[in-house]
């Protein structure tokens, strides 16, 4: 053990072990800087999100996002509640069996205001595949400005006519080339939309 | 590692052991309840003989210039010099506490590498769900070139929301990243991106 | 100062309420490790209960240096082993309950939908105690093995073998029940 002198050395061996890195992966707690009520609130939600069976990890991210953004406290707890709402109402919207991908990706697009029957009709669209993709797509593209009927309604489309995973991940930075040249962001959608090779549903879709 | 530790049937057992289970409010209140009927705990005292006594071998260099200078309570003293519960001397402590804090790399994880073209940046990082949105966990490094930072993440399969925290002369900034998906409003007014691994073809 | 040993000290110091702190940060975690250990919740929240119990009444002998994880594992770990050795051999499988209240699998396992955590639970639970703490302390906990000696007090080789005679058993079970 180093000779270290006096207080500074006590500072610095509590520093050591403070700097030594975790054993676990979690480590110390990240929500340390949010207040009390804060804290009371999240571990509540967390709870909560356990209790109706829904991913609870979205919920502390959300808080653990607020806090690294220096986020005041009331926006971290009304945006902490908008996620856990918006999981609830995602998991009432797509049923039991929705992967913990299609819930956080339908509560990011309800959040961007997409309504509940648009994620409904994906979901009922027929297919086997998770909606994920679709999920995100209709997310990115209302965040880029698209209306929201008018992506929820095409994005249904592709979907329902078959449209793959790969084509719809294209979409977003096409729309955003033409909305950069000058297009009207619903109109650069219809118009990518187009070029997407779909065929009329059958009544079993191939996965 | 062996055969069997390597096999996917195996790591997914691991990979969904590792989800975490539903746990109810319940044991915490009992568990406060008891602890405040509970004596408080105090660290043990082992008298003054103790410290007077020669023993040079429990006392560490740090300890018995501490006691010399006389800068430091009994308590915390204690708690640095004495030997630790089993009996072992402090130097014995085991050195796998210096691990490092890595991704685990036996999930199903997949290499993604992330890119922003920053020129006039001093420090970039990468900030997300997946490092708990610490600033500190994924620094990005800077091209060869000097106009773009990288870094190269290993990421279980699903979807993931991240950002870049940009430091530059006018301080830090976050953004989003402009050649991936984008998340709906973040609620505290930056933008996010969204990745999305190991789903269709991903980004 | 980690936040760990800050609320130490305040509990130390009197402020009994701290310590729901510790609590609260440690808790997920153990209570996983407790539950993938024992095979069902009602065992687990008893040794929930009684290593942080025992964690409290012990906290005088931690010492900051010491990573209070790896402390608190200590205890929790010897609490599952002696819970289970007073329990009887039949083990429960993990509630029902719990596994549809998980989220349903991944695409690519579909044909294990809502009951993964069932499953899993169940051929965890058919291993052989020490293999199974031995390959949840490596695998869901990513130890490194001299930080798992130094928690277990088992040696590294011993550890490495009922590691990989878990994963053997595991692989085996998996051809197994894959063809029910």
């Amino acid at each position: 053990m180093k000779r270290l002198a006096g207080r500074r050395g006590l500072v610095a061996l509590i520093a050591l072990a403070a700097a030594a890195p975790s054993l676990f992966a979690q480590g110390p707690d990240p929500l340390a800087k949010l207040d009390t009520a804060g804290r009371a609130l999240v571990r509540s939600l967390v709870d909560s999100a356990r209790a109706e069976g829904l991913p609870s990890e979205p919920v502390l991210s959300k808080a653990q996002e607020g806090v690294a953004k220096h986020a005041p406290n009331p926006a971290i707890a009304r945006a902490v509640r908008t996620v856990f709402l918006s999981l609830r109402q995602a998991r009432n919207t797509l049923g039991p069996k929705a992967s913990r991908d299609e819930l956080t990706a339908a509560a990011a697009a309800l959040q961007a205001g997409i309504p509940a029957s648009a994620l409904a009709d994906l979901r009922a669209s027929g297919h086997g595949k998770s909606i994920t993709v679709p999920l995100v797509v209709l997310a990115d593209l209302v965040t880029r400005g698209v209306p929201r009927d008018m992506a929820s309604h095409t994005i249904l489309q592709l979907w329902m006519g078959g449209a793959g995973d790969a084509d719809l991940l294209g979409l977003p930075k096409a729309v955003e080339q033409d909305i950069v040249s000058g297009a009207a962001p619903g109109d650069a959608l219809v118009n990518r939309a187009r070029t997407i090779p779909i065929r009329l549903p059958p009544a079993k879709v191939p996965e | 590692m062996t055969e069997s530790e390597r096999d996917p049937n195996v790591e997914w057992i691991a990979r969904e052991a590792r989800r975490p289970v539903e746990s109810s409010a319940g044991v915490r209140a009992r568990v406060m309840d008891a602890v405040r009927s509970t004596p408080l705990p105090v660290r043990p005292r082992r008298g003054m003989g103790w410290l007077t006594a020669p023993r040079p071998l429990a006392l560490s260099p740090l300890g018995s210039t501490l006691l010399a200078a006389g800068l430091v309570g009994i308590g915390l003293l204690l708690g640095l010099a004495v030997t630790n519960r089993d009996g072992r001397l402090p130097t014995e402590q085991p050195t796998a506490v210096a691990a490092t804090a890595q991704l685990p790399v036996h999930d199903t994880l997949q290499v993604h590498r992330f890119e922003l073209e920053a020129p006039h940046a001093s420090r970039v990082a990468l900030v997300g769900d997946f490092n708990n949105w610490s600033l500190a966990a994924t620094p990005m490094t800077r091209s060869a070139d000097g106009t773009a930072w990288t870094v190269t993440v290993k990421l279980p399969a699903g979807r993931h929301v991240y950002a870049f925290v940009v430091d530059g002369a006018k301080g830090s900034k976050w953004v989003p990243d402009p050649a991936a998906l984008r998340a709906p409003d973040d609620g505290f007014g930056t933008a996010n991106s969204v990745v999305l691994i190991g789903q269709g073809s991903a980004t | 100062m980690t936040d760990d040993a800050a609320d130490v000290r305040r509990v130390l110091s009197g402020d009994v309420e701290a310590y729901a702190a510790l609590v609260d940060r440690y808790y997920d975690q153990c209570a996983r490790y407790a539950v993938r250990m024992l095979g069902n919740r009602d065992d687990a929240e008893d040794a929930l209960q009684a290593t942080f119990l025992r964690a409290y009444r012990a906290l005088g002998r931690y010492q900051e240096r010491d990573k209070f994880s790896a402390w608190l594992y200590r205890i929790l770990v010897n609490q599952c082993r002696s819970l289970a050795a007073r329990r009887s051999q039949h083990e429960r499988v993990f509630v029902r309950e719990e596994a549809a209240l998980l989220n349903a699998a991944d695409e690519r396992e579909a044909g294990w939908t809502g009951e993964d955590e069932e499953f899993v639970q169940r051929v965890l639970s058919e291993l052989d105690p020490l293999l199974r703490e031995a390959f949840l302390l490596k695998y869901i906990e990513e130890l490194s093995y001299e930080e798992m000696a130094a928690l277990t007090g088992v040696g590294v080789s011993a550890l490495k073998m009922r590691v990989k005679r878990a994963c053997d058993r595991l692989r085996e079970r998996w051809e197994l029940i894959k063809h029910d």
